[in-house]
């Protein structure tokens, strides 16, 4: 836990920087079509906002309900906006790239230490991802309101 | 890459193994609740099924075409079991996971050497799994939307939707007088020829049900004339026999004209909710 405290405090002291590097991807990644003509300033808070609570959820002693919390209500946000699912999903994913992106270009893991740190540091960002996948498709499920078409525990 | 070969060869070796493992898991998993009923047996075959292709997309030039195909028949698999996309990704995930257990367990990644194999192989696996939550997602929501679009369809039938750039409104109108029309040569022919207060007015239970269907609380309408024109009808031709038959009979029309009325606004409700979601 504490070899990931290096990767934290990089994405905390850095959101700023990263949200606005992310908000240039996602304008133009193919998978995210949907964010292509939203304004770059528009978008950036939602991604500083994500990785001024990254502490919060890296470091939550109960994941999942810390997880559930976030990733819910970011589901909320972006339905309401109108992106599609596989889109919200994707644009988090390239949050949690952008992160990596960020940090190995600043060369924060490279001694053979620091490897090891970096491999905890991914594995503890895939369970919060993890989560952050179930509990957003969860939503957006309950949120389409599909249930009234769909056949049963589709 | 070649770091990666270490970790891909242990999953071709072991797929069995690995995948007995998940399906274990998976089977009890409070996040995978669809999976607890589905037996361990039919559950392995999935898990070696992907673990044999894992080295395809491993080290393709193109993971996300390659993945692609692969993911989408997995979406597929899972829509026709029922299982819902969160569980169905949840499972996907955990498939990953088993991967880093066993690898774990086997201990292949020890020396400085191997821990930067390690984090190849993980930057390389996950990469992998962001296609493949992508393409999942895609394809459930298609499916999903072409489930709806098939039960509408058959709704639509009935409730004779116009498509776009069609006009049904006339129809509807024309085959309702004739209804409304059949309706009250029916009594008449009941009530002032035979004399009789029979079981005919089931029948008139087809205009109300299609009145309300189409037109909603407006159709309510119709089930008010007919019973209306049964009660009149009634006290025109049969003063004799008692009226509470009839007045219960009518009473039913209006209820069954309301509650298909609020029904079939239900459902206008919830497609607009699909149609608005997507």
């Amino acid at each position: 836990m504490v070899a990931s405290m290096k990767l934290i405090d990089l994405v905390e002291n850095h959101a700023e920087k990263i949200a606005a590097q992310w908000a240039k991807i996602v304008v133009k990644n193919p998978f995210t079509p949907f964010y292509h003509d939203k304004p770059v300033e528009k978008l950036i808070p939602q991604a500083v906002r994500f990785y001024r609570n990254f502490r919060k959820l890296f470091l939550e002693p109960k994941p999942v309900e810390a997880s559930d919390g976030y990733f819910t209500r970011y589901a909320e946000k972006r339905y309401k906006e109108g992106v599609p699912l596989q889109e919200a999903i994707y644009a988090l994913i390239l949050m949690r790239r952008q992160i990596w992106l960020y940090a190995e270009f600043q060369a924060t893991f490279s001694t053979a230490v620091e490897k090891q740190q970096a491999i905890e540091s991914v594995t503890r960002t895939m369970l919060m991802f993890d989560y952050a996948m179930y509990f957003i498709t969860k939503k957006y499920r309950e949120l389409m309101k599909l249930e009234w078409f769909e056949a049963p525990n589709t | 890459m070649s770091g990666s070969l270490k970790l891909v060869n242990l999953i071709e070796t072991h797929a069995e193994p690995i995948a007995r493992q998940w399906a274990r898991d998976v089977r009890k998993n409070s996040r995978t609740p669809s999976y607890h009923g589905i037996p361990e047996d039919k559950l392995v075959p999935v898990g070696v099924k992907f673990y044999d292709n894992f080295k395809q997309m491993f080290f393709t030039d193109k993971p996300a075409d390659t993945s692609q195909q692969y993911f989408a028949r997995y979406a597929e698999e899972n829509h026709a079991r029922n299982i819902p996309l969160n569980e169905a990704l949840y499972a996907l995930i955990m498939m990953r996971r088993h991967i880093w257990l066993y690898a774990e367990f086997q201990t292949i990644f020890i020396s400085a050497v191997e821990q930067k194999q390690a984090v190849d192989s993980l930057v390389r696996t996950i990469l992998m799994f962001d296609y493949a939550i992508f393409f999942i997602s895609q394809r459930y929501q298609e499916l999903i939307r072409q489930s709806i679009e098939e039960k509408l369809g058959v709704v639509n039938v009935l409730r004779m939707e116009s498509p776009p750039g069609t006009q049904q409104g006339p129809y509807k109108t024309a085959i309702m007088v004739a209804l409304i029309l059949g309706a009250f040569g029916l009594t008449y022919y009941y009530h002032a020829m035979l004399s009789q207060n029979i079981i005919f007015t089931h029948l008139l239970y087809i205009p109300i049900v299609l009145a309300s269907i189409w037109w909603k609380k407006k159709g309510i309408f119709v089930a008010a004339c007919l019973g209306g024109y049964l009660l009149l009808s009634h006290l025109l031709f049969l003063k004799g026999m008692p009226f509470t038959d009839d007045i219960i009979r009518a009473a039913m029309f209006l209820v069954i004209g309301t509650v298909v009325a609020f029904l079939s606004e239900g459902i206008t409700r919830a497609e607009e909710l699909y149609k608005s979601a997507n």
